[in-house]
This record gives C-alpha cells, structure tokens and sequence, in this order.
C-alpha cells in the first residue's frame, strides 16, 4: 500500500466507534443479572427459626434423661452435612482506596448468606443453620 | 499487554468490546435497533456459553454477533415490524464513530464516504480496522479465501480514499 493509504488506514485506526446507548447496556445487565433469590428480609428471618429449630432438637433430646451419655453424642454425632448452599445477596463496589505500599485499589463488597444443611439418616430430622458473612476485596487497578 | 480473558467483570468486557460490536453489527442489520439486539444476544450467549472457549475474545464475539445477524434476519416477522422504522432509522444517521469536536468535519466525510462502499467491502474494512481482526479470521467469518478479503480490504481502502477526494474537492 502506498503511503496515502497507510495514512488513511491510520486515521480510520484513530476514529473510535460510538458507545452503544445505555439502555442497552442496561437490557444486558437485566440478562446477565443472577436469577432472582429471596430476599435478604427472608434469610434474618430465616437465621431465628433455624436456631429455633436447633434448639428444639436439642431438648428433645434431654425430655428423658438418656440412659447412657453416649447414645445422645452419637445420636448428635449421626447428624451429616447433606447440603451446602451460598448466596450472595448484595454486591458493592465501595470505591477506590490506597493500600500502606501506595498501591491504587478498589474496594469490592460482597455480602452472603451461607446456609448448612444436616441431616440425621435414622430418625429424618433435620437442621438448617444459615450465618450471613461479608467478604471484603481489594483489587488492586492501573490508571493509564 | 493485559489478559483481558481472565476478567469476570461483564460490563467491562462491554465498555471494551461493545462500541466495535455495535459498529460490526450495524453492517449485518438494516437498523440500529436491529444492530443492539443482536449485540445484547451475541454477548450475552458468549459471556454465558463461549467466554471459556479458546481463541481471541474478539473474534467469537465477532462470530456470535453474525450467528445472531443472521438469526435475526432469518426472524421475517420480526424484520418485517421493523421494516418502517429501518428507514426511519437509516434516514436519521446515527453516527457510528465518535470524533473530537475539531475532527466532526472529517468524521461526517468518513462516515459518508464509508456507507458508499459495496457491502462487500465495508464489512471488511470495519472488521480489519475496528474489529481488528487479521485476514484469516476475516476470511473464516465471511467464508471467503484470505486473499480475496485482503484484497477487499485494499479496494475498500482505494474507493474510501476516491470518495474522500471527490468530497474534498466538492466540499
């Protein structure tokens, strides 16, 4: 290609093509959003009655005085972990800080509600035990 | 240079990659409301489906946006409800590039000068230089020989450069 065109090429190298309006970026973001969960109201609620419910276990255990100690640890220990689940129901960017070394960093967070769920195989009782956990990032970026 | 692939963040892959899809898949619509449909469906199947795939990023998205053109346009119903406003859209030329306010003259010219071209060619200067994609993947989106796209590329760039003048000297 002779130099004309070369310079040509540059300059249609150095237009930029325009943004796509918001909204669509908007439609994308509706796409992409996580399928919606229960709200965060449901889980705190949710929080007391598993405990509730723990508690019941626990003093129907101890109605009748166990003729040996063993047999209530091992009905405790008969319990087993059958599912795990995690959702994560509010997400933050918190904005941008400085770390000690001077590094330039967002902060990102993260806020869950973990949920554990046991079952006792002999007897089908089962336990929920859910704790809500944030989790704080520090994602380091570069300006340009 | 950045791997750009290893980031989960999806509206940064679209401020990135958005505008150059916008403009890619203006040449395979009749509007531009065809034209942001068919990126919201090509991205979000590849940040869904293909973000693990291996190859550049770029040109799979390139690739979905065409597979979504072409369902797009295989959708006649559809098509036919927009066929109104696709007139209405082309008459109110949209600009497809941003420009500094000195550079508005040119850009205006450019872009003119750009819907003049054959399709043909178009489709493949946009893909070369904004899609920046290189001859072979050219090649294997429009199922053409790299040749043939290469020396589109350069009539593109010739009859770009004939058009330009012609508005130069009317101008």
């Amino acid at each position: 290609m002779d130099d004309e065109l070369l310079k040509l090429e540059a300059e249609l190298k150095a237009l930029r093509p325009a943004a796509p309006a918001p909204e669509l970026q908007a439609r994308v973001a509706r796409e992409l959003a996580p399928a919606p969960r229960p709200s965060p109201s449901w889980w705190w609620s949710a929080v007391p009655a598993a405990a509730a419910l723990a508690i019941a276990l626990v003093l129907a255990g101890r109605k009748e005085p166990p003729a040996d100690e063993g047999l209530a640890a091992a009905q405790v220990a008969a319990f087993r972990p059958v599912a795990a689940e995690k959702v994560l129901y509010a997400a933050a960017d918190e904005g941008p800080v400085t770390l000690a070394d001077g590094t330039e960093a967002r902060r990102v967070r993260s806020s869950y509600v973990d949920t554990i769920t046991w079952e006792n195989p002999r007897t089908n009782a089962s336990l929920k035990w859910s704790v809500p956990r944030d989790e704080v990032r520090v994602v380091p970026v570069s300006f340009q | 240079m950045e791997d750009f692939s290893k980031d989960e963040h999806w509206h940064r892959w679209f401020e990135r990659f958005g505008p150059r899809l916008l403009l890619c898949a203006r040449q395979w619509t009749r509007s531009l409301a065809d034209a942001e449909d068919v990126v919201q469906e090509a991205f979000v199947r590849y940040w869904r489906h293909q973000r693990g795939l291996p190859g550049e990023p770029m040109a799979l998205l390139v690739t979905s946006v065409r597979r979504a053109a072409y369902d797009l346009a295989r959708r006649e119903s559809r098509r036919a409800l927009r066929e109104e406003s696709a007139e209405t859209d082309r008459a109110r030329l949209e600009p497809g590039f941003v420009a500094p306010v000195e550079g508005e003259e040119r850009r205006a010219a450019i872009e003119a000068a750009l819907a003049r071209l054959s399709e043909e060619q178009r489709e493949v200067l946009v893909l070369k230089i904004w899609g920046e994609l290189t001859f072979d993947q050219i090649a294997a989106q429009l199922e053409i020989s790299p040749n043939t796209a290469a020396s589109r590329y350069r009539y593109a760039l010739g009859a770009l450069r004939k058009e330009l003048a012609t508005t130069h000297c009317h101008g």
